[in-house]
């Protein structure tokens, strides 16, 4: 509970917070702008949210005083003072007005030097959706904010795809859009944004902020990994990988998390250190049974973590391992076999694969596996062929089992 | 048969031929298409033309009188009617112009008056062609034919004053005279007619046989010239509109015949004739088919003398020179025949037709009578129904006035139709009630009355509701125009300002104060209009059936107001329980319309009907198309009442496994998003068997991969135990790994319909196998191998023998080994496999829209 206030000190808290908002605008003071339009992280008792609450005419002091920031201020103020008292909802719809005039300004100053406040703005809307929409559906109503902070954010982008200092800040507000449109399960509408960063003249990625560069990749690589274009996933995600802080720890298990399903389905594994260091265990024992050949784990380690799976989207990239386990599989028959019949180590009998796959418990009849086989050929992870009539897989003498050195199955 | 008629109609000048003519007319309009109809007019203008002047005594009388039609291009049937169109017609035909004239003044006043009306007429019809035609013009396409013939209408005008001009001048002048004296008057006439509806005209014109129709052109120019282009414009679109009515009441045939008919009466009607009667026609004949007989033929040639002929310049006296029937009868008779359901009815309703023609000759009445206005004819076993929707109507006076207000976001043609429909049926109880007996005088008293109360205008009239006369209605239309004239003073830019409106959006002129007023004065007669139809209620059944449609009417038109002055309710305010429809229709079989206006309770059916739809659609012997129109009727009569049960469920999952089993993916779609909807709602069903559905079918035809994981992660636990999700689930692993043996072992063994999703995706499979194998066997594998693994033992036994043709189909080469067995020559197959196109593919990617399987539904 907030201690008492006098009307007075109130009063003068609230014109403190103004004068100084108004302040930074008229010495183009950027991070002094942005640092008092953070609403979100701001803790629910503040100096200033109770002076509001001890002062509730503070929409018309604030018109008042500042009347060509009668559009922003007094909007900003009840943004400010609903998030205090926990209304995210309405916090956010008052924010959202401030955030349409503060745009507004924006697009007539004519120097970039607002930049780190837009991008606070475009931050802030994004979490007070999430906020306000976390609120809307406990209630029972329909969570639309972080639908409208998307269409929002938008314009701010529209505001920065032009030609000149201010089209620097627009990879920023692109990767917050990324962000909502994946929690709203929108990715589709990720294109036309990409298309524009990634076709548009006035911009050139390299231009970009550095950490702005790494989230654009990250996401980028993701909607790869949705599409399955494995080559173009490995490297968006390698660029975020490479540029990420490495002080970061979180934002580059983020990445690994992507990427080493992604590098796994074109062949390349991780060691196990690495997965320990960013905790990433759930791919252990995928790792493990590409590398014995062990088809029964690949799948006990896809239940295990199905849900997991499922939910980050790499299950259908882990499901396609299988091929790869019953090369290897394959493969270590064709050792072993080496072993004990030089002679005839180049052709693997039918039966002994179906009776491999028996002691893995796994069910499958002599046609599937000739099927499996046929595959693994028609996939070019073996080379050489099938004898229909004597039920024989006819190894190449030469690399019968090609790597995939970086190219998807 | 139809067409030894007409031929026979052709040959004789006599009014009997004449009868059979009609028959023969109307007949085949039945049978041809709608949007045939339409589209045909203007082509077919040559030979209308000709045959038109090909019988007429006197070709420039005649020619000039029809001239517009040339125009407007009428469809090619035309030949018969023209050769045989009879002199004796005319004096019908000028009757008609005699109405028409006098009101125009009604009618264009009535657009200033209250355009909301207005406008609800204009999208009257779109549902009736959605009642009974498989067409699915809409709205849209309708209004686009109402331009369009406007447009035809002002040149065919154009067209007609020049060749007045030519010939006749003398005559004209005079005429014109006279005709202006006469119009003038008419106008003021109006109002004593509301009271007193004696027919007005006292004819000055009969005596004037040649040249009459110029004077009407004339008359018409003048008119124009005088009074306001505006009314012009707004009568005929009227008109058009009301052209394409007759072809909205046909099932599946379109009148082209009627809209000759009708063409013929726009053309000569001009600007101002716009009569009542054309608005009106198009309203009631839908609504007929409820009808109780009734052959009023009462109207004299005495009476004639009095109806509200000004226009009757072009009557010819004598039925000695008719050739052919009024066209109005001949509308009349098509919409009889369109109402007919079958062909017993059909026949029948031939006879009667030909019953009535043949008194009304007798009685010399042929000529004279408002055809338009006739009541249609009972149709066989039909007046059960007339009572219960009488009923059903009556319960639904008792809803609150309050309820309606909701209504004003829907749009301005939701309400009236229905209004209309259930005062067309109940129009036809009065008047069997009352017999044939009522002098025409009489009718249109009452008729009056009781228009007043149906338009909610005069409350003040006492509710002596016996029979409804159309032409009686006409002439209360016209004299109630007139009176709010005076009244209302609504001036002639304002009609032009509603008349706009109805061509552009009605926003921009909502706000006028002249609007505000107009809508205030409105407003009030509303009120006084619900007053009044709720003191009649406890008169008889059929009062407050109408009483009902007025109240309704007059909510309707209320929110079609305040609609306009933006003041509407948002959506999520509204009571959208107190605008479920609740439906009234007993049929069990019918035909799937999409609905581009408010559902009309009468063709909607309440749930218990529906489940004995459902129960005739499972057991039917028809095909696919047969039941799926079935069910998408049944499903729209389910959402417009807002149906959401176990028995929703229960269609759509029938729907869904129809659709299937058809291979009709996008239908399946349908049924399966709603499925989804409906389970998520809780509602019981058959759950893991249509999640399995959905699996297969993102898995193998949608081929999202954001779709597929999140219909995977969906699944509970519970769900991965069925049987069904479980085979689903071992497709898509199969399908993931490119595990074909296994992909056709699950083919085989698949549950429920799981089969029918995959068999959408077999042929993928299979070329996908076969390229597999090309690329990995050497150097052969049997044909009998892969027919085996690739599912072709499934539909038959010789597996080999389809398998092979497969094959050949697709490109491989086969060979015959040692032992004589036939073998894939793999290496050479690898090079020439290829995916033959698909025979049955069509350019718009759904082969059953093709014309043909269209045809073949009905």
């Amino acid at each position: 509970m907030a201690p008492y206030l006098s009307m007075g000190e109130a009063h003068r808290r609230i014109a403190d917070y103004l004068s100084r908002v108004a302040d930074s605008i008229s010495s183009s003071d950027g991070a002094a702008l942005a640092s008092l339009l953070a609403v979100s992280s701001a803790p629910p008792s503040t100096p200033l949210s109770d002076a509001l609450s001890a002062f509730p005419d503070f929409p018309r002091l604030a018109a008042d005083r500042y009347p060509h920031l009668s559009d922003l201020l007094p909007t900003l103020l009840r943004a400010i003072h609903s998030h205090s008292l926990i209304r995210f909802a309405d916090a956010y719809s008052s924010f959202e007005k401030a955030a349409n005039a503060f745009l507004q300004e924006f697009r007539n100053w004519e120097t970039p030097w607002a930049m780190e406040a837009m991008h606070t703005v475009a931050l802030e809307i994004r979490l007070l959706a999430e906020k306000a929409d976390r609120e809307l559906a406990t209630s029972g109503k329909n969570p639309d904010k972080l639908q409208a902070a998307g269409s929002f954010l938008m314009k701010v982008f529209g505001a920065l795809a032009v030609k000149g200092p201010k089209r620097i800040g627009a990879l920023y507000v692109t990767c917050q859009l990324f962000k909502i449109y994946f929690r709203l399960g929108t990715v589709h509408l990720c294109r036309s944004v990409i298309r524009s960063i990634e076709t548009a003249r006035n911009f050139d990625f390299e231009d970009f902020p550095v950490k702005d560069k790494v989230t654009y990749m990250y996401y980028t690589g993701r909607l790869e990994v949705f599409n399955e274009n494995f080559l173009v996933a490995d490297q968006k995600l390698t660029y975020a990988l490479m540029h990420c802080n490495p002080q970061y720890g979180a934002n580059l298990r983020r990445i690994l998390k992507f990427l080493v399903p992604v590098k796994l389905s074109i062949g390349v594994l991780p060691r196990i250190t690495l997965l320990e260091r960013y905790n990433l265990l759930e791919y252990a024992d995928v790792v493990t049974s590409l590398k014995r050949g062990d088809l029964r784990l690949l799948r006990q380690a896809l239940e295990r973590h199905e849900d997991q799976f499922l939910k980050s989207g790499v299950y259908l990239v882990l499901e396609k391992l299988e091929l790869q386990v019953y090369q290897r599989l394959v493969k270590k028959i064709h050792i072993i076999q080496r072993l004990k019949e030089p002679a005839k180590a180049h052709q693997i009998k039918l039966e002994v694969v179906v009776k491999a796959l028996k002691w893995l418990e796994i069910d499958m009849d002599v046609d599937e596996v000739e099927c499996i086989m046929a595959c693994l050929i028609y996939k070019n992870l073996i080379k050489g062929y099938f004898a229909h009539k004597s039920k024989v897989l006819v190894l190449s003498k030469q690399d019968p089992f090609p790597k995939l050195n970086g190219k998807p199955v | 048969m139809m067409a030894s008629h007409g031929a026979g109609a052709a040959a004789g000048s006599d009014a009997a031929p004449a009868e059979v003519n009609v028959v023969g007319h109307t007949n085949p309009s039945l049978y041809l298409p709608i949007t045939s109809a339409h589209h045909s007019w203007p082509s077919s203008t040559g030979a209308a033309t000709v045959s038109w002047n090909y019988p007429q005594d006197n070709p420039s009388q005649d020619a000039i009188y029809y001239d517009p039609q040339r125009d407007v291009s009428v469809p090619g049937s035309n030949e018969n009617v023209a050769s045989s169109a009879p002199h004796n017609v005319q004096p019908s035909m000028d009757t008609e112009n005699a109405t028409h004239f006098h009101v125009p003044h009604s009618s264009s006043l009535q657009h200033g008056y209250s355009p909301a009306e207005y406008a609800n007429y204009y999208y009257n019809y779109p549902q009736t062609t959605n009642d009974s035609s498989v067409q699915q013009g809409g709205a849209n396409q309708h209004s686009d034919c109402a331009r369009i013939w406007n447009e035809q209408l002002l040149l065919s005008e154009q067209h007609m004053e020049c060749s007045t001009t030519s010939g006749h001048t003398i005559t004209i002048t005079l005429c014109q005279i006279l005709l202006v004296i006469q119009l003038g008057t008419v106008t003021q006439l109006q109002t004593p007619l509301l009271v007193t509806p004696v027919p007005v005209s006292s004819h000055p014109h009969q005596e004037l046989h040649r040249g009459k129709v110029i004077q009407v052109l004339l008359l018409h120019l003048l008119f124009r010239l005088q009074v306001l282009e505006s009314l012009k414009i707004n009568i005929i679109t009227r008109q058009s509109r009301h052209t394409s009515m007759p072809q909205n009441n046909v099932n599946l045939n379109p009148v082209q015949q009627s809209n000759n008919g009708d063409q013929q009466k726009t053309v000569f009607v001009t600007p101002e004739t716009s009569n009542e009667n054309k608005v009106q026609v198009p309203r009631i004949a839908p609504g007929f088919s409820m009808v109780i007989p009734k052959s009023e033929k009462k109207i004299l040639g005495a009476d004639l003398a009095k109806k509200p002929t000004y226009v009757s310049v072009s009557m010819l006296k004598n039925g000695t020179d008719a050739r052919s029937l009024p066209f109005s009868l001949r509308n009349y008779a098509t919409r009889n025949f369109n109402h007919c359901k079958d062909e017993a009815q059909r026949a029948a309703c031939q006879s009667m037709i030909e019953e009535i023609k043949n008194k009304a000759i007798a009685d010399g009445t042929l000529l004279t009578k408002n055809w338009d206005t006739e009541p249609l004819l009972p149709l066989l076993g039909s007046v059960a129904t007339i009572k219960e929707t009488s009923i059903a109507n009556n319960s639904s006076l008792s809803v609150p006035s309050s309820t309606f207000t909701h209504r004003r976001r829907l749009k301005t043609r939701w309400e009236p139709v229905v209004e209309d429909k259930v005062m067309d049926k109940v129009e036809p109880i009065k008047g069997f009630a009352n017999g044939n007996t009522h002098s025409n005088l009489e009718a249109k008293n009452i008729m009056s009355n009781s228009w007043d109360s149906r338009k909610a205008l005069q409350s003040h009239q006492a509710p002596a509701i016996k029979v409804s006369q159309r032409r009686a209605k006409k002439q209360k239309m016209s004299s109630y125009s007139g009176l709010m004239q005076n009244g209302n003073a609504s001036s002639d830019s304002d009609k032009d300002q509603d008349l706009t409106k109805y061509y552009a959006s009605a926003t921009a002129l909502a706000n006028s104060p002249e609007e505000k007023k107009r809508r205030e004065h409105r407003s009030k007669r509303f009120e006084k209009n619900l007053n009044s139809s709720s003191k009649s209620k406890n008169s008889a059944a059929s009062k407050d059936v109408i009483a009902n449609v007025h109240a309704r009417k007059a909510v309707s038109a209320l929110l079609t107001r305040s609609c306009e002055d933006g003041t509407s309710l948002a959506v999520e305010d509204m009571d959208w329980d107190a605008l479920t429809v609740k439906g009234t229709c007993q049929e069990i079989e019918k035909q799937y319309l999409r609905l581009t206006s408010a559902p009309d309770p009468a063709t909607v059916r309440p749930e218990h009907v529906l489940e004995k739809a459902l129960s005739m659609v499972e057991t039917s012997q028809k095909n696919y198309l047969y039941k799926c129109d079935q069910l998408k009727s049944i499903r729209q009569d389910l959402t417009v009442q807002r149906i959401q049960d176990k028995l929703t469920v229960k269609v759509y999952e029938t729907h869904a496994r129809l659709a299937m089993q058809a291979g009709d993916l996008p239908e399946y779609n349908q049924c399966q998003s709603q499925l989804k909807r409906l389970y998520i709602e809780g509602i019981k069903g058959c759950y893991f068997e249509f999640s399995a559905y959905n699996l297969l079918c993102v898995m193998l035809h949608s081929n999202n991969k954001r779709d597929l994981l999140s219909s995977l992660a969906s699944l509970s636990k519970e769900a991965k135990q069925n049987e069904a999700v479980k085979h689903a689930l071992a497709v898509h692993s199969a399908v993931s790994s490119g595990n074909y043996v296994q992909f056709f072992k699950l083919y085989n063994h698949a549950p429920n319909l799981n089969s029918c999703l995959m068999d959408l995706y077999v042929e993928r499979m299979r070329f996908e196998a076969v390229k597999c194998m090309s690329k990995s066997y050497r150097p052969t594998v049997p044909v009998g191998y892969v027919g085996e693994i690739l599912g072709f033992l499934r539909t038959n036994s010789e597996a080999s023998e389809d398998c092979e043709i497969w094959l050949k189909a697709h490109g491989a080469i086969l060979s015959v080994d040692s032992s004589g067995d036939l073998q894939l020559d793999t290496k050479a197959s690898a090079a020439t496999l290829f995916m033959p196109e698909p025979e049955n593919a069509v350019a718009h990617g759904d082969a059953s829209l093709a014309v043909n399987d269209f045809l073949a539904r009905t």
